[in-house]
């Protein structure tokens, strides 16, 4: 689902990063990236661990060392000499894969408020966007305002983590692995959360992960990436009915696809590019009563 | 961006598979303590000059790029001079009213001031040098058996050895990992609009600070997560353990043991 005619909100040319480039311990994490991501799009950037994920997302908000020519936010290159970076990072919010690492206060409300306070808003708008912003993530605001983040749960941190990023009202939203280490019940919950999110602020939404099982439900396109390159780019079951090709390159299948693969064994020309177990029941019904 | 693994490489290891790499730990320790000790000992410009050569030859034949280790040690250097600076500025001695060469109330400038820290920077120079080759060029687990080689004999008196080795050694390659993680700290709280990267150096220098509370608690989960692994795998130290791989010196090894004391003394003594 791309918007044609609107002009691309983020944009990166030809990426490459290498970490520590010039001494002994140089790594090579992003070789040749390049794509475009228009506003209000949910894109899901996919691959197995060192495939470049994290470097990529450190790209948008200018988090590296970046060669001017390859990152474009709104049109403009952001390794531009005097380009505002501290703009930029008021507009992308990225919620990183360890949520402990961006929480900079003790006390949630005081976390919360951070950004907010930083770009100069009034301690009523202040309070609003705190508690506006706790409480869509299912933490209430009166309940655990005063509350020390270190006494939270690996789940309500990461909640905490993205209420601090959601205060900032950003149009780009960037969440790193959003569902590792959640329970079942909390992956739903945050699945639905970020649906609603995204629908009612019209939100540009990016997820990196190395499982689809999210992703799928979540986007409308995927970025596959290995080793630094981009290998798939396309609608969500597009990407999906290349099945085989994504079990290759180590990422992990949402289960209606698992589910698919399995089918093929009896009907080699099974899709798989099936979201939900619905989609899978009636696939194979559709099968059964041809047979 | 913080980048502060480029900027600080104490502690790293570097494979390169040198002739320096591939020498017995205990043979480098051993060269190494006694470049420490010749820190100590040599003081006149001509004695250190003396030693210059030597860093050098280890130096190419680690094949470690100097450009590395340079760039490596700019916040040191910039420490030292700042350290320094004081040392000049302040310098307590008695001084000739003719060797002055400026003076303003308590501070001044002498030449025995500039030629004291002049001194204290080559020592200081030197022995950073020597303990980050050393850590640059040999690997956690070579380090560690070298070490518990050369005190084993104080197992009889019972020091506990392995224990004090260990936490020298893991104190030492903690350090590369805290780094990593303030630059990754930095990150994240650069991402929700702390510029770590805007400001002069004293602004820049001052948000570092809040990333110390962070550190510090990431620093203790750490090495509780260590001796929960160490305790589940019945760590006991390593006297109780034997070595698949026995520790051999060659006689290489000895000639460049013997060649570094012969040169330090001929520096001690001119």
């Amino acid at each position: 689902m791309q918007p044609h005619g609107t002009a691309p909100i983020l944009e990166l040319k030809g990426f490459a990063h290498t970490y520590l480039e010039d001494t002994p311990k140089a790594n090579e994490a992003v070789r040749d990236v390049s794509f475009r991501i228009h506003p209000g799009e949910r894109v899901g950037i996919v691959g197995a661990t060192q495939s470049g994920k994290s470097t990529v997302v450190d790209s948008f908000a200018h988090l590296l060392r970046l060669t001017p020519g390859q990152v474009f936010y709104r049109g403009e290159d952001v390794a531009a000499p005097g380009y505002n970076r501290g703009r930029l990072r008021r507009e992308i919010g990225i919620v990183f894969q360890q949520p402990e690492s961006q929480i900079i206060e003790d006390v949630v409300g005081a976390d919360v408020a951070f950004g907010p306070t930083a770009v100069g808003l009034s301690a009523s708008e202040t309070r609003e966007r705190v508690e506006e912003s706790l409480n869509t993530l299912g933490l209430p605001y009166a309940d655990y305002r005063l509350r020390y983040v270190h006494a939270l749960s690996g789940g309500q941190r990461r909640r905490v983590a993205i209420a601090g990023v959601l205060a900032m009202h950003t149009p780009v939203l960037v969440l790193d692995e959003p569902m590792a280490g959640l329970d079942p019940r909390g992956r739903k919950e945050l699945l639905e959360l970020l649906i609603k999110l995204q629908r009612d602020r019209e939100l540009t939404l990016i997820v990196c992960s190395a499982s689809l099982t999210d992703a799928s439900l979540l986007c409308d396109r995927f970025i596959v990436l290995e080793r630094g390159t981009v290998v798939m780019d396309g609608p969500v079951r597009e990407v999906l009915s290349q099945a085989d090709r994504l079990a290759e390159l180590d990422i992990t299948l949402p289960e209606p696809v698992v589910g698919a693969r399995e089918m093929q064994k009896l009907f080699p020309d099974f899709p798989t590019d099936l979201l939900t177990e619905d989609e899978l029941e009636s696939a194979l019904l559709e099968r059964l009563g041809s047979a | 961006m913080l980048e502060l693994q480029r900027n600080v490489i104490f502690g790293q290891f570097v494979e390169t598979d040198s002739f320096v790499h591939r020498m017995d730990a205990r043979v480098k320790i051993a060269a190494t303590s006694v470049l420490i000790v010749a820190s100590f000992l040599i003081d006149s410009f001509l004695g250190f000059a003396v030693v210059l050569p030597l860093l050098v030859v280890i130096g190419v034949v680690s094949k470690i790029p100097l450009g590395y280790i340079l760039r490596g040690s700019r916040i040191f250097i910039a420490f030292l001079v700042f350290i320094l600076a004081f040392q000049v500025l302040f310098y307590p001695g008695d001084v000739p009213e003719s060797s002055y060469l400026w003076r303003w109330g308590i501070l001044s400038v002498s030449t025995e001031g500039l030629y004291t820290a002049g001194i204290i920077a080559l020592r200081v120079i030197l022995l950073y040098y020597v303990t980050t080759m050393l850590m640059l060029t040999t690997s956690l687990v070579d380090l560690t058996n070298g070490l518990e080689l050369i005190f084993g004999p104080l197992q009889r008196l019972r020091v506990p050895v392995n224990e004090l080795v260990l936490v020298f050694v893991i104190a030492i390659k903690f350090v590369p990992i805290f780094i990593e993680e303030m630059e990754r700290l930095a990150r994240a709280q650069t991402a929700r609009g702390v510029p770590f990267d805007e400001g002069g150096t004293l602004t820049r220098a001052r948000r570092l600070g809040r990333l110390l509370v962070p550190i510090f608690i990431s620093g203790f989960a750490r090495a509780d997560t260590l001796t929960i692994a160490m305790n589940t795998r019945s760590y006991r130290g390593g006297r109780y353990r034997t070595k698949l791989r026995q520790m051999r010196a060659k006689s290489s090894d000895w000639l460049v043991l013997v060649l570094v004391i012969v040169w330090i003394v001929i520096a001690w003594m001119v």
